[in-house]
């Protein structure tokens, strides 16, 4: 079976039915070619569009993309809680100039949220913005080191989402929707591509060491779809998948006996039902996890790694090392092949993440200085290895914050309007700015950008239409970016 | 008072006036002929049960088979093994195996009604409802919690599940059961039983800080639209929201009318904070409620009453120095009265214990105390109140000490608190007006609607709904239209659950969707003929259970044929029993019974397992909203495990527990990686192996072969065949030489020998044997 194809049963069809509601994690071909081949008829038909036609058996097979991808593998750095793009990434001196005075204009706008802004004093950036690199673009002195990647990147300056709250915000930036129950973007890049390493989940979240994000598990979670696309949970000490390894101090010889024994008696079992691949299938997702037990240790065992590459992630230094070790992970992951890596920067609430209420300075400089380093030497170590023309790296949070001030230590508050993100690598033309916000940093006034069309220019750069990538469920087509989304097509190289 | 809310129903009457005659005439005429003469859209009529020529089957279902059988050239398979058949039966039926003793006597019982008995025992079980509710609350999208940021819970949500479960196993007519979901509270004889059965259509998830409220709003209605019309109509009305259905005769009208069905509901809420509501007979509820407001009233002057004497006499005493208030305020905790505080020792004594806030604040004129001296006064109220007294003069000490005395018996008036039930509630017999929307967008309002059903179903709209006394009655009128005996769908649509419990797919194998996008049904005569059963034998499931169960159809072999599976390898036709995987609580379940651990208790407030520190941590408060319960707690049947939309318990998400977000039809089947690996590694297998080997140890000693034996009787109520008898006994001591040589200490042959057993019964509990209902 060639990688382009893809197993269905031969069940009957109807023009629009349903799938057979199974999914398997296909164990590397092992079982293609073995009695399941008797149920399992080869189909040239997602040659085209990937799209849960009725009748699919779902898989992590590798899928076909629509077009030639500029990106192989995507690393989502997930800036958890909104950095403020006017003290990092926007630079604006009429705001600075106006600091301490009201904001002016606003309650014309229809979706002005007084409670957030009105009697508050406008806040100037307390950070010096600089160019930097040979396109000159402005980046604050909260990020003196990517600052130094800046011509790898295309900084979209002028953002916006629907929502005002972490929890919604956080579902539509991973899921395209403000409502809880749907695929995230990492679900629907595996749906769409499958992987090419069956060895290692496809798709792979590293949360904060504070905490998750709020809302948890559905930020990753693959809503209608099966639970083989959604994210798999790495971790940076201990076991990286949860009951990795064996409990109550079994040693790898005696879970392989063990494993013979399932094999024994799942085979005689299955001698009296050879008609019945499923059960082969269950038999194989066993020995998957026995070789996964084996392979996700060492992709996240960084003792491989050379000094010189630790010292460049941070990892030894306090601030830098737990941020660097995800970072670190997420390139040797998609060295292997894992598709979707999503690393989060803050977990649990307010400081412990990029919501800076209570003052942008403690609040920034802690994240900042957790996240510069790594974060450039991700971006380096990929360029190093040659691996940044196949990585799309993204960057940025749920939203981004006010002008206003918030409270006695200048904070600032939650802002959908106007926001920064910025991607590299995979196809981007790096060095430019997109768009623009006021001139406060309120909203995107110039050019706007929708999380939809974030979410169709990644899976556009990696090699997916995002009008044709459906899945089908409860009546009708679905897709990551519902009816709206357009790629921006001037990030491209 | 009564003018305001007089003009206020007068307004609602003229609003109802005006839609009243808004809406057009619509009713299935609207659509062409292909849509009208969709099979499922007409309207049920029984088919004659086919005679066949054949001697195979029991009763008429088996004649429908075999009539589709002969048909497609194909034979029924034959009689399952009697240990095979009554473990599929235990399974379907109550989701628990049957124990040894349950085999044995079954297998020896040679008399023709062996297995009838075996059924009516197990549909009489309380356990039947505990498993058949679960396939309900996965249609329903039952869970506990909001979902979102905060993902708070649904307080007393879990009565709705021990209410799914007791009608079930009262046997509760399915027209009872769809009236008393959709419109419990408007029924007549409503009471807190049926009311709590309305905690359906409060079940989806919410968003307590929505991005736009206005379309938070219509997202509430919008989860209640797609839950009701898939659940009991089979539609994927859903769709229709923004604009008509692409696919099928559902227009946006048909959306917005059965939008308007629901509008009048108001969620119970204090700002994020969920309420719920005072349940029961709305006589009993309505003089309860009367009773504490009146009561509230009493006490709400009592209370002012006491507050302005007590003002009085503090105010007086602080004037005439008797009660120095700054110095008394400034006392904090000083081991003795500052000097020159010319007061008693008691009331130094009383004061200290007094914030100083709370003092400062009682010399004010209760009316114009703020907040804040509200509360400070209220925390405090009683010390207060004992220092008034000191240096209250007599009559005035009289007038507090008798108004206390009333206040306590008003106090002690109070009727007991009624039960809470997490429902909707309507504000009235009267509404707003409904609209249809531009795109669905709740801000474009593109016409007024009536409530109403979709236009395919009728000849012509439903008459006016008839408002109840406290409610608009238009989902007592839904129910009523759903429930009508010839209505086309509902009675197939749930026949066709129960079939697919059953049988592994519905004879529609699309549950969900029974409109010109679903499957075509397998075998409409016998659909029709099982939904024509259930209408007449008065809505009764258990009767359809047993017909099913009873049928040959379902005592067939699940052995596949070489021809057969060429011919139709979905089995849709149904030439034998089709295996197919316990579902995530059956498999839990099962396991806990086999290894003597599962605590069989019923109903009650949901309980919570221990879930990893590790999955914990995905949380942005590890463990908030998680507190594990007892283990003997946490043993008990999956049904009972609290559902929290943002953390579902590892064993069961990892096993396709369902998504909450909507109603669920069909769980997925995956088969992945990370399943082995919590079935092999997680700490609730580690745990129940080494029950199990326990158990093994204790109940058959150290034997080998017998424990074998007896782990083959409880895991799949049989013995084991020689060859797997040798390969345990091969593993046995392969694995005891194995664990000696990794052992970095000494072992003892005792704690090798119940490794090795836990390890054993660890294989056992992950073999497909057990795993699969075949």
């Amino acid at each position: 079976m060639s990688p382009n194809q893809s197993p269905r049963p031969t069940q009957q069809f109807t023009l629009c039915g349903r799938n057979r509601r199974e999914f398997i994690w296909q164990a590397g071909g092992g079982f293609v070619g073995t009695a399941l081949t008797y149920l399992l008829a080869q189909d040239g038909f997602f040659n085209q569009a990937r799209a849960n036609t009725p009748g699919k058996v779902s898989s992590l097979d590798p899928q076909p993309s629509h077009f030639a991808p500029k990106a192989k593998s995507c690393i989502f750095l997930f800036m958890y809680g909104g950095p403020s793009h006017m003290d990092l990434f926007d630079p604006k001196p009429e705001l600075t100039k106006r600091d301490g005075q009201p904001m002016p204009n606003l309650e014309n706008d229809p979706r002005f949220d007084a409670a957030r802004t009105k009697g508050k004093p406008l806040l100037g950036s307390q950070w010096e913005f600089k160019k930097h690199g040979q396109s000159g673009i402005e980046i604050s002195a909260l990020f003196p080191k990517v600052a130094e990647c800046v011509d790898d990147m295309a900084i979209i300056r002028s953002c916006h989402a629907d929502s005002f709250a972490h929890g919604s915000g956080l579902l539509q930036m991973n899921t395209g929707m403000l409502r809880q129950g749907f695929p995230s973007l990492g679900s629907w890049v595996t749906y769409g591509l499958g992987t090419v390493n069956q060895n290692l989940p496809a798709y792979v979240v590293m949360l904060d060491h504070r905490g998750g994000p709020i809302g948890g598990a559905p930020n990753w979670g693959a809503g209608f779809m099966p639970a083989g696309f959604q994210g798999t949970q790495f971790r940076t000490s201990g076991d990286p998948i949860i009951d990795l390894s064996p409990r109550g101090g079994i040693t790898r010889q005696q879970q392989r006996q063990q494993l013979d024994l399932l094999g024994q008696l799942d085979g005689m079992h299955a001698a009296e039902h050879p008609l019945d691949s499923e059960f082969g299938a269950r038999l194989d997702s066993y020995e998957l996890a026995f070789r996964m037990q084996q392979h996700a240790p060492e992709a996240v065992d960084l003792a491989r790694e050379t000094p010189q590459t630790l010292d460049a992630y941070g990892l030894n230094q306090v601030t830098t090392e737990k941020f660097g070790r995800r970072c670190l992970m997420a390139r040797r992951l998609v060295e292997r092949g894992v598709r979707f890596v999503q690393v989060y920067s803050g977990g649990g609430h307010l400081d412990e993440n990029w919501d800076a209420h209570l003052g942008m300075k403690k609040n920034h400089e802690l994240h900042c200085g957790e996240t510069d380093q790594p974060i450039a030497a991700l971006l380096n170590d990929l360029k190093q290895r040659g691996l940044l023309d196949e990585t799309l790296v993204v960057w940025g949070g749920e939203f981004g914050r006010t002008p206003t001030s918030e409270g006695a230590n200048k904070g600032r508050d939650h802002n959908p309007r106007g926001f920064t993100m910025w991607m590299a690598g995979g196809g981007i033309n790096g060095g430019q700015t997109y768009g623009a916000t006021d001139d406060f940093g309120y909203a995107a006034v110039e050019k706007p950008v929708h999380v939809h069309d974030l979410h169709a220019t990644i899976l556009h750069l990696m090699g997916m239409d995002h009008e044709a990538l459906t899945y089908f469920h409860a009546g009708r087509d679905w897709r990551l970016t519902d009816v709206h989304g357009h790629v921006l097509s001037e990030l491209i190289a | 008072m009564w003018p305001v809310p007089r003009l206020v129903s007068l307004f609602a009457f003229l609003a109802l006036a005006t839609f009243a005659v808004a809406d057009e005439p619509y009713g299935r005429h609207q659509f062409d002929d292909s849509s009208r003469s969709h099979w499922s859209f007409k309207k049920l009529q029984r088919p004659a049960v086919p005679a066949t020529s054949t001697r195979w089957g029991r009763n008429p279902i088996d004649a429908f088979v075999a009539d589709g059988l002969t048909a497609a050239g194909l034979e029924p398979a034959t009689p399952a093994d009697r240990v095979t058949l009554l473990r599929r039966v235990y399974l379907d039926l109550i989701g628990l195996p049957p124990t040894p003793d349950e085999v044995a006597a079954f297998v020896s019982d040679s008399s023709e009604t062996a297995f009838e008995r075996v059924v009516d025992d197990l549909l009489s079980r309380p356990q039947y409802g505990q498993r058949w509710a679960r396939h309900w609350l996965d249609v329903v999208r039952y869970a506990e919690t909001n979902g979102y940021e905060r993902d708070g819970a649904k307080p007393e949500a879990w009565k709705y599940r021990d209410w799914v479960i007791n009608s079930l196993n009262g046997d509760l007519p399915y027209d009872e059961f769809v009236i008393q979901q959709l419109a419990g509270d408007e029924i007549e004889g409503s009471n807190a039983d049926s009311q709590i059965a309305t905690t359906m259509l409060r079940l989806g998830a919410w968003d307590d800080e929505p991005a736009d409220p206005l379309v938070d709003r219509y997202d509430q209605l919008d989860d209640i639209v797609g839950t009701t019309s898939a659940a009991l109509l089979g539609m994927t009305l859903r769709c229709a929201r923004c604009h008509d259905h692409k696919f099928e005769p559902l227009t946006a009208k048909d959306y917005a009318r059965w939008t308007a069905i629901f509008a009048p509901l108001a969620r119970p809420q204090q700002g994020r904070t969920e309420l719920t509501r005072d349940i029961g007979p709305h006589a009993e509820v309505a003089a309860h409620q009367t009773r504490t407001k009146q009561l509230d009233e009493q006490k709400a002057t009592l209370v002012a009453q006491l507050q302005a004497t007590s003002w009085q006499v503090v105010s007086a005493a602080a004037t005439d120095g008797r009660l120095p208030i700054a110095q008394l305020a400034a006392l904090g905790d000083q081991p003795a009265p500052a000097t020159g505080v010319a007061v008693s020792d008691e009331i130094v004594q009383i004061a200290k214990e007094i914030p100083g806030g709370a003092l400062t604040a009682a010399t004010i004129e209760p009316d114009k105390r703020n907040d804040e001296q509200k509360k400070l006064i209220a925390e405090h109220n009683d010390k207060l109140l004992a220092l008034t007294k000191v240096v209250a003069p007599g009559e005035k000490r009289t007038a507090l000490d008798d108004l206390q005395k009333q206040l306590a018996a008003v106090q002690a008036a109070y009727p007991a608190p009624l039960p809470q039930g997490y429902i909707w509630f309507e504000k009235g017999p009267t509404t707003e007006v409904n609209h249809v929307f531009d795109r669905g967008d709740p801000r474009t309002p593109a016409g007024e609607v009536l409530p109403g059903v979709p236009a395919i179903l009728v000849d012509e709209p439903p008459a006016a709904p008839q408002p109840t006394g406290h409610s608009t009655g238009r989902r007592l009128q839904l129910a009523r239209w759903l429930v009508s005996p010839d209505h086309p769908l509902t009675a197939r649509v749930m026949v066709n659950r129960l079939w697919q419990h059953h049988f592994g797919d519905g004879l529609v194998a699309s549950e969900n969707d029974f409109g010109v996008m679903g499957e075509p049904p397998a075998n409409q005569p016998l659909l029709d003929w099982l939904a024509s059963e259930l209408v007449a034998g008065g809505w009764r499931m258990k009767r359809m259970h047993r017909m099913m169960v009873l049928s040959e159809t379902y005592r067939m072999s699940s052995a596949a044929k070489r021809q057969a599976m060429q011919k139709d390898p979905t089995g849709a036709l149904l030439w034998r029993f089709r295996p197919r995987r316990l579902e995530a609580e059956a498999l839990r379940d099962t396991i806990l019974a086999v290894t003597g651990q599962l605590n069989r208790k019923a109903g009650g407030p949901s309980v919570f397992p221990k879930i990893s520190r590790a999955v914990l941590e995905t949380q942005s408060v590890p463990g908030n909203g998680w507190t594990p319960s007892e283990p003997a707690e946490a043993q008990r049947r999956s049904v009972y495990i609290f559902v929290k939309r943002t953390l579902i318990v590892p064993e069961l998400d990892v096993l396709d527990f369902p998504a909450t977000e909507e109603s669920c039809a069909q769980r997925i089947v995956s088969t992945v990686a990370p399943q082995a690996l919590t079935l092999l590694n997680g700490e609730f297998m580690h745990e129940q192996s080494a029950a199990m080997a326990s158990r093994l140890a204790r109940e058959v000693g150290r034997e080998d072969s017998a424990r074998i034996e007896r782990a083959y009787t409880l895991a799949f109520g049989r013995l084991p065949s020689e060859n797997e008898r040798t390969a345990l006994l091969e593993f046995l001591d392969r694995q005891r030489g194995q664990i000696a040589a990794d052992s970095p200490e000494e072992e003892t042959v005792k704690s090798i020998d119940l490794k090795a057993l836990t390890a054993m019964c660890l294989v056992i509990l992950n073999t497909n044997e057990f795993a699969y209902l075949q």
